[in-house]
């Protein structure tokens, strides 16, 4: 039911917020008109200058926010200058730029001189329309949702009527039957008769029970049957026994790989970049978040930060607004580990996804499609061996595999050259 | 074809007492009580039904119960901030220093784990001591000093250099005196800062002294020569070197990097040029240098002076000092003079050493050196020593103003007196006397004990630092991990308390190094120093050794020898001539807190955790006495009680003790009491710390068991050394390698590994030892521990030989008598006297035969053979059975008798989890109840053809190096790939000498052994 409200709310919240949207932009754009810039080349120049690296309309990024500075400043002039050359102007100690400067990490802003001052005129117009549009839409959504949640309340009291409803009917059924049964009892000698009948029958059941317990065949059958059943059973759970495939902890950050490696299309490599160099694969450490979500702290459709994302700056002790970090608040994230083998195993990933050219899915499965990281090889030995098996080796273009003998012999007698093959079923090579 | 020599591993086996075979013939030292079960009670007594049934019910209860708990969730907390140059499960080397030298440092995940010597070290090409390979553990030690320490309680930094800096005020401004005692520094950064410091305070100065002291030599020196130096000795340009009592393979000054010069002349390469250096050693007890001599004659102490004055005169033939005289022994005197005549005909390449810390004697052995030319070429004056530079005369004087209550502050850096001080009590009641007592001490040692402030150093693995062992090459230290504890160097302590203008050490050192070093290698700036923590180290060219002449008189330093030899022929009953020495493992006890050390056997001895009294077996029938016999011993009134140990080749009335036990306090390990301390039988004569007394010698009655690992693994008498002349070998180089004639063409039972799917794996992984140029050192068995997380089993576990050691150096005894060798039983049954035993080491591991025994008699296949014939272990597979281990005739597999790891008997040894942080992460840690064995360093192994795979090329010679071989500072062991006709194991195992040890059980060993050569003809001739 809670799936049905939110789609009515979103529905009806987005059909408000378009209606919203399009009687504000009417006004902005009679607005937009009204300044000097043009604000439609202004958003091409924002977008194709290279702004968004560093600006947010709204927000501030590793720059401040546009909207609400560059409406609250009304000196174009200034603004012309800074973003033309700001080098210039903090050199020159002018007051304004120089606590930006400050303000702001002495993260130092590139110079455009390639922007005319028409063209920035344009941006600014740009940037003060979209404020103002984005302003105009904040109070708005908060009218929204109170008529949003109209619908809402609609199915939970449309749910309530459903229950009053089914209360009453099982009401009024209880009624029936109470009606029923006086009637049967009024009715007196049928009922004695079945008492009897019932008295009669009991015997006559645990006569059949105890002749088929008679029945020797019959006995070992069901025997038979119980112990194989049991058997199998302890069989198949012995076997399975610390194989935990399917395993899916519930992580401290609820990180969705569905979206990173999925929608996002990350490389695997670029978080666990140890697959390819080492034996572990490892989990990324923070600061390759912070490459992305330094500047990426909520999903695409939310209007809020994501509290998972902040999760990360909370483990780092960095501060969003300020953009610092405070090491004296770092406290590392202690995930929880899905792919545990055992530790007189030896696994290395670097022999597996470098020279072996194995994908990750291949043992980790369709990670790309996961909301939660599941285990979904089991990890067990006859797993490995069976793949070390069936697997041929990838032995193109790398020296190592084409000097050998060993190699030459088997493809000469047509065998498939596995890692089985060479060795790689025996016990030291991975227990050791 | 086979030597038929008789080798013997100790007495039992020797004399072959009936305990001893009986015993020898089990498998468990101690009896196993299956008897005691079948019989009487234990199998006829009734279990009446309702008792099994309630034991039953509790055994499944308990284990269903146990076995109803939830899998454990593992965490994983990656770093918040990588560093760059980490990668998780990738090691990074780190190049630094130890002892003077070049070193690597192995890290994981920002630990070390692993010390391995710099190939390019110039003092021994990458070799590494026993102490080296130990030092990782100390980082680790939880018994360190954790915080600095004021009047017994833990401080703040701050406030500890409050205090000490208004105390040094007070004493500047009194003028009274401050003294800095160490060891000796050769740290050229340490050296400027004690010397600012001294700057800062003019009532300071620097007392260097060392435990074990070479100032003999040094004065020596400048008496001869006008040259306070010790000398650079050149082993590898020696071809006859004489040695009294200088153990220089073992202890003596700088021994791995003499082992890697003196191999130089006996190993396979020397040997194929037909050249062989001769060593000859005259000494009192057993040393290492005397087990690998070729001519080893025992010397009483008080006849070294008369032997050294003797070779002079033969030497210089026509001069006789006044008051020569001829030694008690005939054969003695014969050597001497053979020897001189050798030395004669060697000039200028010829070395005599002695181990004396004499001045006489070393101005006499300067003498003998001067006239056969030997300046210049093997020993180096001007290219000198900074490994020793201690005064003794300045601890004494220090002690005699301490008395008089001159002095008003004292600081220890990396000097422990108390312990190992002659006369610790007279220093003790001197110490009480100055107010101000500061110890840099990282262990609450002795001295460390009656100091009023202790401020922790740090653990050389976290420092900074320098260090020059010899002039001309200095080695950069550099830290390797954040300090563990809250301790601080001790120079930037010395810094701060003297206000120093650069008080943080690192700056401190770069400045030295920009100032005075960097140049000297041709670098300079942030580049040079970079260049240098890559590189380790800068070595600048050599000056041109000058040649020295000895001009001095001799005849009163004859006298003041004689004198003094007088003084210790041991007169009356019960009284024998005392010599005190180091042990490789312990040396000066500084390291005395180090399980992996205490459990390293003895070379010689096979002795762990204890020191003895070593004495002959004629002086035990004289005493009659039992080995493991306490006796008391007994010099100018300090005595100790020690187990007596049956030495064959010690000097008849003598005693040989091994300082740097006893220790007294300074850690767990030190404080479950571990031997006796012999530093009280030091004496200072003549301006120096003296070895050698007389002691008296009674028996206490008491008897104990030593920990002695060396019958443990028997052959039962089969031959399994050989060995050949350096004569023999050069008319015939097959000599006893059992190739010159009939070698017989085994049959073999199973198939041939060359006709199976094998038969075309590219490696086949093998080792060559060269049993000439082993020394016996163990650095090989210390740094397998380290590679391998070989538990510590402690004193009692080693008495029931259980010790873990994948890799252990056997050492046989041979007897020669009147010239000619001992081949029968019966015939040792006949001698008088072990005097002229001869020694052969042999590092003895898993020899990973082809047709290995072991593998068929597994019942759960958990050790198989793989294609690169390596004899696998699954530890996992293991039930424990132990047939294996019965069926090794090697005897190279060790039970895991306890969870060593997990256990708190094992506490004090590696049984900590701080101290496990050491643990190689590539290798699992044994369970309680597997078999485990030399598994040739698998993971290294691995991880080379990982590496080659990675890189897209085959794999090389020499990428792959066993922890054992990397260690070896004389290269006897070399490992490699045996398919590949061109690697180095390939060439060493195509020698004439190699040979199999055991090769008539067809086995088919993986490793090859070289026949010991010994260069005996010629005296003998």
């Amino acid at each position: 039911m809670r799936s049905i409200s939110l789609i009515f709310k979103k529905f009806s919240g987005s059909v408000l917020l378009l209606a919203c949207f399009t009687v504000l932009g009417f006004t902005a754009k009679a607005q937009g008109d009204a300044a000097k810039g043009d604000a439609a080349k202004g958003e091409a120049l924002f977008k194709s200058s290279g702004c968004t690296g560093c600006h947010k309309i709204d927000q501030r990024m590793t720059g401040p926010a546009l909207g609400p500075v560059m409406t609250k400043e009304t000196d174009d002039k200034f603004l012309t200058q800074w973003i033309q050359n700001n080098q210039a102007l903090i050199a020159a100690k002018e007051p304004r730029a120089v606590s930006i400067f400050t303000q702001y990490n002495q993260a130092g802003m590139p110079a455009f001189p390639s922007l005319q001052d028409a063209d920035v005129a344009n941006i600014l117009a740009y940037v003060r329309a979209e404020w103002k549009k984005e302003q105009a839409a904040t109070p708005a959504p908060a009218a929204a949702t109170a008529e949003a949640s109209g619908p809402s309340n609609l199915v939970v009291f449309g749910l309530i009527g459903v229950i009053i409803l089914a209360f009453i009917i099982i009401l009024v059924l209880n009624r029936v039957v109470a009606t029923l049964e006086r009637l049967l009892s009024k009715g007196g000698v049928p009922i004695i008769e079945e008492e009897v009948s019932e008295e009669a029958i009991p015997v006559d059941r645990w006569a059949t029970v105890k002749k088929l317990a008679k029945n020797k065949k019959l006995v070992f059958f069901i025997l038979f049957c119980g112990t194989f059943a049991l058997g199998s059973w302890t069989w198949f759970a012995l076997w399975n026994t610390n194989v935990h495939t399917g395993y899916q902890p519930v992580q401290p950050i609820k990180f969705p790989h569905d979206l990173h490696a999925g929608i996002m299309k990350i490389e695997c490599q670029y978080c666990h970049s140890g697959a390819f160099k080492s034996k572990n694969a490892s989990i990324p450490s923070l600061n390759v978040c912070m490459n992305c979500h330094k500047t990426i702290d909520r999903t695409l459709s939310s209007k809020t930060a994501s509290p998972e994302i902040q999760k990360i700056y909370d483990a780092l002790g960095y501060d969003p607004q300020t953009q610092k970090y405070d090491s004296t608040k770092a406290r590392p994230i202690q995930w929880i580990r899905i792919h545990n083998l055992p530790d007189f195993a030896y696994f290395n990933h670097s022999q597996h996804v470098k020279v072996g050219g194995l994908k990750c899915q291949t043992c980790h499965g369709p990670v790309e499609t996961m909301k939660e990281v599941y285990q979904y090889s089991p990890l067990t030995m006859k797993w490995c061996i069976q793949c070390h098996k069936r697997t041929d080796i990838n032995m193109k273009g790398n020296a190592y595999y084409e000097n050998m003998i060993q190699v030459h012999d088997l493809i000469k007698r047509g065998v498939k050259v596995t890692p089985a093959q060479l060795g790689g079923i025996e016990c030291g090579k991975c227990h050791y | 074809m086979d030597s038929n020599k008789k080798y013997w591993k100790g007495l039992e086996e020797l004399n072959n007492t009936p305990e001893f075979v009986e015993k020898n013939k089990h498998e468990f030292a101690e009896p196993i009580p299956i008897e005691d079960v079948l019989s009487g009670d234990g199998l006829l007594g009734k279990t009446p039904r309702r008792d099994f049934l309630k034991a039953v019910g509790y055994g499944v209860g308990a284990v269903t119960l146990a076995a109803c708990q939830r899998v454990p969730v593992h965490k994983s907390i990656p770093y918040l901030i990588k560093p760059e140059e980490i990668t998780p499960g990738i090691a990074n080397y780190y190049a630094s220093t130890f002892e003077g030298h070049a070193i690597l440092v192995k890290t994981r995940e920002g630990r070390p784990i692993k010390i391995e010597g710099n190939p390019n070290d110039a003092l021994a090409r990458g070799g590494l001591s026993a102490s080296a390979q130990a030092s990782v553990l100390d980082l680790y030690d939880v018994s360190r000093v954790k915080a600095p320490v004021q009047d017994g309680a833990e401080k703040e930094w701050s406030d500890l250099d409050d205090y000490v800096k208004l105390e040094l005020a007070k004493i500047k401004d009194a003028g009274k005196k401050i003294r800095i005692v160490s060891s000796t520094v050769t740290s050229p950064s340490t050296l400027a800062v004690i010397a600012d410091f001294i700057g800062q305070f003019p009532g300071a100065k620097h007392v260097t002294y060392d435990a074990v002291s070479y100032t003999g030599i040094i004065q020596a020196n400048q008496n001869s020569f006008g040259k306070a130096v010790l000398p650079h000795y050149h082993f590898d340009k020696a071809d006859v070197i004489v040695s009294f009592g200088a153990d220089f393979l073992g202890s003596w000054i700088s021994p791995v990097e003499f082992t890697a010069q003196y191999v130089q002349n006996r190993n396979n390469k020397s040997l194929q040029g037909k050249k062989m250096s001769r060593h000859i050693q005259f000494e009192t007890g057993m040393s290492l240098a005397g087990t690998n001599a070729d001519v080893r004659i025992p010397l009483k102490p008080s006849e070294e002076g008369i032997a050294l004055i003797n070779l002079y005169n033969a030497i210089t033939t026509g001069t006789t000092l006044l008051g020569s005289k001829k030694l008690s022994d005939n054969a003695t005197n014969n050597a001497i003079i053979l020897a001189a005549k050798e030395l004669q005909k060697a000039k200028g390449k010829a070395l005599v050493v002695a181990g004396s810390n004499d001045v006489a004697t070393q101005v006499l052995v300067n003498a003998i050196n001067a006239a056969l030319g030997s300046y210049g070429t093997t020993i180096d004056l001007d290219n000198s020593s900074n490994q020793y530079a201690g005064n003794d005369a300045e601890l004494v004087e220090f002690i005699n103003e301490a008395k008089t209550g001159d002095v008003a502050a004292v600081l220890f850096m990396n000097a422990n007196p108390v312990y190992d001080y002659y006369n610790a009590k007279e220093l003790t009641a001197a110490l009480a006397k100055v107010p101000l007592k500061v110890s840099f001490a990282d262990h609450m040692d002795e001295t460390a004990a009656v100091c009023n402030v202790v401020a922790p150093n740090h653990h050389y693995l976290e420092s900074w630092g320098d260090d020059s062992a010899v002039a001309g090459y200095y080695t950069v230290l550099q830290p390797t991990i954040n300090p563990v504890y809250n301790t601080r160097q001790a120079e930037e302590s010395l810094l701060i308390w003297s206000n120093n203008t650069v008080p943080v050490y690192y700056t401190y050192v770069r400045n030295n190094w920009d100032k005075n070093i960097l140049a000297q290698g041709g670098l300079s700036g942030q580049k040079g120093w970079e260049t240098v923590l890559q590189t380790g180290f800068i070595k600048v060219a050599d000056k041109p050794a000058g040649s020295y002449s000895f001009s001095r008189d001799l005849n009163a330093v004859a006298q003041t020898i004689l004198a003094q030899s007088a003084q210790l022929a041991a007169p009356g009953d019960n009284k024998m001539e005392l010599h005190l020495y180091q042990t490789v493992a312990m040396r000066d006890g500084k390291r005395a807190n180090n399980p992996w050390l205490q459990e390293l056997p003895d070379p010689v001895s096979k002795v762990t955790w204890d020191n003895f009294a070593a004495i002959s077996l004629t002086d035990i029938k004289k005493l009659n006495l039992q080995e493991g016999d306490v006796i008391t011993i007994d010099v100018n009134g300090t005595s100790i009680a020690l187990p007596v140990l049956l030495q064959p080749g010690q000097a008849e009335g003598t005693i040989s003790v091994a300082v740097g036990y006893g220790r007294a306090k300074g850690g767990v390990v030190i404080e479950s009491g571990v031997g006796k301390n012999a530093f009280p039988f030091h004496s200072f004569r003549n301006g120096t710390f003296q070895t050698t007394g007389v002691a008296a010698v009674s028996a206490t009655g008491d008897s104990i068991i030593l920990a002695q690992t060396q019958t443990h693994h028997s052959y039962e008498g089969r031959n399994n050394i050989r060995e050949a002349s350096f004569t023999e070998y050069k008319k015939n180089p097959y000599k006893n390698s059992g190739k010159d004639g009939a070698h017989k063409d085994y049959k073999s039972l199973w198939e041939d590994y060359s006709d199976t799917e094998y038969k075309n794996s590219p490696y086949n992984w093998v080792m060559a030892i060269d049993l000439n140029a082993c020394t016996g050192c163990g650095a090989c068995v210390v740094a397998c521990n380290a590679e391998n997380n070989v538990p510590v089993v402690g004193r009692d576990e080693v008495r029931r030989r259980r010790e873990m050691h994948w890799i252990r150096i056997d050492r046989y005894y041979s007897i020669n008598e009147e010239g000619k060798s001992i081949t029968e039983e019966r015939e040792i049954d006949k001698l008088a006297n072990l005097n002229n035993v001869s020694v052969v080491h042999q590092p003895m591991l898993c020899q990973h035969c082809e047709h290995a025994p072991c593998e068929t008699v597994c019942p759960v296949l958990a050790t198989v053979h793989s294609s690169e014939g390596l004899n696998h272990m699954a530890y996992n597979r293991c039930v424990g059975t132990r047939y294996c281990a019965n069926n090794c005739p090697y005897k190279v597999r060790r039970f895991n008798w306890f969870n060593y790891w997990n256990d708190s008997r094992f506490e004090n040894y590696l049984a900590e989890q701080h101290t496990q942080l050491v643990l190689n992460p590539d290798v699992t840690t044994r369970f309680r109840g597997v078999m485990e064995k030399c598994s040739m360093c698998i993971q290294r192994i691995q991880a080379g053809k990982l590496k080659a795979k990675i890189e897209k090329r085959p794999v090389k010679d020499g990428d792959i190096k066993v922890a054992c071989q990397q260690t070896c500072p004389a290269n006897a062991i070399v490992f490699g790939n045996g398919k590949d006709p061109n690697s180095e194991v390939s060439k060493a195992l195509r020698s004439e000498r190699t040979y199999y040890v055991l090769e008539e059980l067809n086995v088919q060993p993986g490793i090859g052994y070289q026949v010991k050569v010994r260069n005996t003809t010629e005296l003998e001739a």
